[in-house]
């Protein structure tokens, strides 16, 4: 929010540049750049394969471990999550075995969130429309329910409202069944902000998935992003 | 004037690749622009006239500059004839076939740039071109005993594929529906979608356009001429390749769900673009919008003589997202007075087999103005329902000009009391889905 387009393009031109010659980036690389852009993302650690643990730990049980790797596309299929740590001992475990895993660069250690509504905004580079922006209930199960709904990149906030609304399912987000609302202008201000991220045109594909949206904010759990190839 | 005249309206035409024998491809184009209301040129390079008309031997003997011309030769000639174009032509549509959709690329790009050097727009490759009956200008290389066309009307038909403007025109001719324009634009090297949406905003023959789509190349020029059309008139595209799927192979999850298609009808519904399912929906929803007004609202409200046709229409209007409030209670007490018992006053109404004509016009009064849509169903076989039934509708839409219209099967005196529905602007269907369909087009609702 109060961040024009020509900022965050600004930003994220800068995170490209920092990054240099990769395509695609490590989990705790894209949610350091989103938070920068004031996505909220869970507290957390990265510890490069071979690394030590901080000590203290700045961090709150209980705790996620995530194997990290630009090889490693899905994290859960090849066993490379491990939710619900409440103590050090199992967090060394956890640490270690997922630090084996094939193609491990690292683990990412976040603090556990809170259970809310899981949705997923993304964006992709559509061969007619160019960039758009995607909004879809059911967060990692989207490709089961594929309730999403796309429009033309970037959004404006009352567009960003209107893509939400746009959603079969989106009754959800306004209380459903005594579930209280979920706060409309977080979610609202990370679709502005994916939208303006594709939008960019410096990426290829980008997906926050699952973020969880609760009466008062919102969390990405999980996120991807890809530059966009320079085709030769 | 808009720059299109010279396609849609033009005051001269030439036809390169004239033949008398109507056997061949040029002798059914002679055939159907002989009509044209307008100075006609056909192109030959050795016969003198045919049937009378002067034949002239090359588009470079025309004594004036013409506004359109229609070249029906060889792919691989077009390059050639086209740069006899010069200064003879102000726009070409090439009817032949044999570029980029048989891998003719280079082709194409060369028939293109020599439009655009030699300043003329051009329409195809690829191409049936226009059909405008009002200057009785047909390009269309088929015979009329083989396609019959619509007459003349409010209806402007866009279609990317020959095909489907085929189909379509054939359709609504049957439907009885007249048409202001037909075109095809086929690979579109020049003019596309856009442009033509563009002449169809300001053409005030056209009241209602609709367009088939394949492809849109630039899409955000198409959203953006699409809207401007449909801030004019209802716009209704129909959209073929429903199941093209995302990139298999895409790194996100966005990226696998993003199809062209579902892009696609997103993208219609961010910019309030109307989006038929299937070629039925299509003539349902331009059967209706060819007639009537659109109104505000999804309350309808069905009247029928026939239980089973109402219950089925309901079925029909729940599916699609109208709804069906009851009939409030004073109206219900008033229609009580007036009505046997047995009349059943729920929504639908049902006026039973033994309904009389003026009970649908006392009926609709009392109900008018609870609702914003009305689906009238009268099946002929009753003894009640005469031709009357149809000015006697037609008043009620002069009390209220809320969307109304007639679900009435065809058979004994049905067809003839739905032209007469017509005639007086409402729409006739013959199955109570079709005019539920027809009803929710009218009532613009999401």
């Amino acid at each position: 929010m109060g961040k024009g387009k020509m900022t965050i393009t600004n930003h994220l031109h800068k995170f490209l540049a920092t990054h240099e010659g990769e395509s695609s980036f490590l989990e705790h690389e894209v949610k350091g750049f989103l938070r920068d852009l004031n996505v909220p993302v869970p507290a957390g650690v990265f510890i490069p394969t071979g690394g030590r643990l901080h000590d203290p730990l700045p961090l709150d049980f209980p705790l996620v471990v995530k194997v990290a790797g630009r090889k490693i596309t899905g994290k859960s299929d090849v066993g490379g999550v491990r939710l619900a740590i409440t103590d050090s001992q199992e967090l060394g475990r956890a640490i270690a075995e997922l630090s084996a895993i094939s193609g491990a660069e690292g683990v990412l250690v976040e603090e556990q969130a809170r259970p809310g509504v899981e949705v997923i905004v993304g964006g992709a580079i559509d061969p007619q429309f160019g960039p758009v922006v995607m909004f879809g209930l059911g967060g990692v199960l989207v490709e089961l329910f594929r309730d999403v709904a796309f429009a033309l990149a970037p959004l404006k906030p009352e567009e960003a409202r209107g893509l939400i609304a746009r959603t079969k399912g989106s009754r959800l987000l306004m209380g459903y069944r005594g579930k209280p609302a979920v706060d409309m202008e977080a979610l609202a201000s990370v679709v502005v902000t994916v939208s303006e991220l594709i939008g960019s045109g410096l990426l290829e594909e980008i997906d926050l998935n699952p973020l969880v949206l609760y009466p008062d904010g919102a969390l990405a759990l999980d996120a991807k992003m890809k530059r966009k190839c320079i085709k030769e | 004037m808009h720059p299109l005249d010279i396609l849609f309206s033009p005051r001269s035409v030439a036809l390169v690749g004239a033949s008398p024998d109507e056997g061949k491809l040029g002798g059914v184009a002679f055939r159907n622009l002989r009509a044209f209301r307008g100075k006609f040129y056909p192109v030959a390079p050795t016969v003198g006239d045919i049937d009378g008309v002067p034949v002239f031997r090359s588009i470079a003997d025309i004594p004036e500059t013409v506004d359109l011309s229609v070249i029906l030769r060889p792919a691989p000639e077009i390059p050639a004839i086209l740069a006899e174009h010069a200064g003879k032509a102000r726009c070409a549509v090439i009817v032949s076939a044999g570029f980029a959709e048989t891998g003719q690329t280079g082709l194409q790009e060369e028939v293109a740039r020599i439009g655009r050097e030699l300043g003329i727009r051009i329409l195809g490759p690829n191409c049936l071109g226009v059909f405008s009956p009002a200057r009785r200008l047909d390009t269309f290389f088929l015979p009329t005993d083989r396609l019959k066309r619509p007459k003349q009307g409010n209806v402007a038909v866009v279609s990317q594929s020959g095909a489907l403007l085929m189909c379509l025109l054939e359709a609504l001719a049957e439907a009885g529906q007249g048409v202001s324009r037909g075109v095809n634009y086929g690979n579109a090297v020049d003019l596309d979608a856009p442009d033509i949406y563009d002449y169809l905003a300001g053409d005030a023959q056209s009241r209602v356009a609709v367009s088939y789509l394949e492809s849109v190349g630039d899409g955000r020029r198409y959203v953006e001429a699409a809207r401007a059309l449909s801030r004019k008139k209802p716009l209704l595209v129909l959209k073929a390749g429903k199941g093209e799927g995302g990139q298999t192979a895409a790194y996100s999850h966005t990226g696998r769900l993003a199809g062209r298609y579902e892009v696609f009808s997103s993208v219609m519904r961010q910019f309030g673009i109307r989006e038929v399912g299937d070629f039925d929906e299509l003539l349902d929803a331009t059967h209706a919008l060819a007639m009537q007004s659109g109104g505000a609202g999804k309350r309808a409200c069905i009247i029928t003589d026939a239980g089973g046709l109402g219950v089925l229409a309901a079925d029909e209007c729940s599916c699609i997202g109208l709804e069906l409030p009851a009939v409030p209670e004073d109206a219900q007490q008033r229609l009580r007075s007036i009505f046997p018992p047995f009349y059943a006053l729920g929504n639908p109404v049902d006026l039973t087999g033994q309904v009389r004509d003026d009970q649908y016009l006392a009926a609709l009064r009392e109900v008018r103005d609870s609702y914003d849509g009305f689906l009238v169903i009268a099946h002929t076989g009753v003894a009640g329902v005469t031709p009357r039934i149809a000015p006697l509708l037609v008043q009620f839409r002069s009390e209220c000009d809320k969307p109304l219209v007639v679900c009435m099967p065809k058979g004994g005196i049905g067809g003839k009391v739905g032209r007469l529905l017509e005639k007086g602007g409402i729409p006739a269907y013959s199955t109570p889905e079709h005019a539920a369909r027809g009803l929710r087009a009218l009532l613009q609702c999401e």
